[in-house]
């Protein structure tokens, strides 16, 4: 079982990692812009390729040394859970390098005489295209919030009936293996933990929707459609994942309130089809964005070009602009939403529900 | 309705917001009553400070071109507003470039072609 879920994780992870270059921005190569006129530059095209080439070939080796090992060794699940981790973790760091060796190769690049056409660095923007910005309305995340606190009021309700032992873990069969003594407390930590993750998601909608909406000069229509796209789907992704887990953790509650209501085959099912929607929903998000701007023609007139903002990104991967007062913008080098660190609410919403929920978990 | 600033350019930010946003108005692409969008938003998609679109809008306002309503936020004045102080101000700002125009050698229906020019290309979206 634990090689199966490993196998699905790492697949969709070397999938993701092996793409990513075709399907970030594509003015952005490797975390460094790139005129519009270059984009297909003999160079860049080559080190794409051969990024992609590289993470694939260690992904493919890497997986079948794995299922091998743990298919004629008969190794015990700890060690098949151990092997797996580590080799998700070599994956993103071997990739990591690799990106940051081809970051620092385009950099170079970009400093031949080749690229240092004088060309005029513009900003644009649509001042009518807010109404075509089509996110979830922010209602709709209030009501896994509603479930929630219906959930802690019915727990409290039926406090007399809950068992001594509330459990605090569950194994991958989707049974508890571990627990705590039943307080008024440590019944209801499981959905005030849920409720704050709920609230962290809703913090997440609005600080997007907030956030700018970034066209490039040289190719308005396509970039305009990337980021509508990627609002848009990044709403749905936030708002599939909040009911999911809302979904998840009912099913978590009710098992411990009512232990006999809900048979062991549903509750080793449910976190599977969990994990399996959000990996879908995810490949499903990253191909949606990644190919939102790719069919569309550049409108390139006169000699402009993008502004670049590469200074504001340090290694190419983290954002720090004063001045925008955006929280969200869109990453570099992936296919989603990054941190403005210049940015304190951003911070707020993020790293504020994490240290709440670690000290209800220590409490 | 695009909106384009330089910011390795001479004119200031703010100036060039303003500018570019009485052209939209000038060209009819918005009219009175269009709101525009807020400070934040603005300053968000273009990623320049709140302080230059704020700075923009006060001057906007300044010039009779917008209303900036504490809940509706900035939206465009009816052009019936224009008064006969928006007059002396035009005539005072026009005059340094009028007298530039004819110390340089243009003729006076030179001027005349310039600005009929000019109108015609705010028009046509140049």
């Amino acid at each position: 079982m634990s090689l199966a879920i490993f196998f699905i994780i790492i697949l969709f992870l070397a999938a993701i990692q092996t793409a990513i270059p075709f399907l970030t921005k594509r003015t952005i190569v490797f975390g460094v812009t790139i005129p519009e006129i270059y984009i297909n530059d003999e160079q860049i095209v080559f080190y794409k390729k051969k990024y992609a080439i590289f993470v694939f070939l260690i992904s493919v080796i890497a997986l079948g040394a794995y299922s091998i090992w743990a298919i004629t060794s008969k190794p015990t699940e700890e060690l098949i859970v151990l092997a797996g981790t580590v080799i998700q973790f070599s994956i993103i760091f071997i990739s990591m390098s690799l990106y940051f060796y081809f970051h620092g190769k385009v950099k170079q690049l970009k400093k031949s005489p080749k690229f240092t056409k004088n060309l005029k660095q513009v900003q644009i923007t649509d001042i009518t295209m807010r109404s075509q910005d089509s996110m979830l309305p922010s209602y709709v995340y209030f009501l896994p919030i509603i479930i929630t606190i219906g959930m802690i009021g019915y727990t409290i309700s039926q406090y007399s009936i809950l068992p001594e032992q509330i459990p605090t873990h569950w194994g991958p069969n989707g049974q508890a293996d571990a627990f705590t003594a039943k307080t008024p407390f440590s019944v209801i930590t499981l959905p005030l933990v849920l409720l704050i993750m709920q609230i962290m998601f809703l913090g997440m909608h609005l600080g997007t929707k907030k956030s700018g909406i970034k066209l490039s000069a040289t190719h308005t229509t396509a970039s305009r459609s990337r980021q509508l796209t990627l609002r848009k789907n990044t709403s749905w992704l936030m708002f599939l994942t909040s009911l999911l887990i809302t979904i998840l953790f009912s099913f978590l509650q009710f098992s411990t309130i009512h232990p006999n209501l809900i048979s062991d085959f549903v509750m080793f099912l449910v976190p599977i089809v969990f994990l399996i929607v959000i990996l879908v929903g995810t490949i499903i998000f990253a191909l949606k964005v990644g190919r939102s701007d790719k069919q569309l023609p550049a409108d390139i007139e006169g000699d402009i070009t993008d502004y670049d903002e590469d200074s504001y990104w340090k290694g190419g991967l983290f954002y720090f602009n004063k001045n925008d007062p955006s929280i969200f913008v869109e990453k570099r080098f992936g296919v989603g939403l990054t941190l403005n660190l210049a940015n304190p609410l951003g911070y707020l919403i993020l790293i504020l529900p994490i240290i709440i929920i670690l000290l209800i978990s220590f409490l | 309705m695009i909106i384009r600033v330089e910011a390795e350019s001479d004119i200031p930010i703010y100036t060039q917001l303003i500018n570019q946003i009485i052209e939209c108005i000038a060209r009819g692409d918005m009219h009175s009553g269009d709101s525009l969008p807020s400070v934040r938003t603005l300053a968000a998609d273009l990623s320049v400070n709140m302080h230059t679109v704020n700075k923009s809008y006060h001057e906007l306002e300044k010039k009779g071109i917008i209303r900036i309503a504490p809940k509706s936020g900035a939206v465009i004045s009816s052009p019936k507003t224009f008064d006969p102080s928006s007059f002396q101000r035009l005539s005072t700002e026009f005059r340094p470039l009028v007298a530039e125009a004819i110390v340089l050698g243009m003729e006076k229906e030179e001027i005349h072609e310039l600005v009929e020019l000019i109108i015609s290309n705010i028009k046509e979206r140049k």
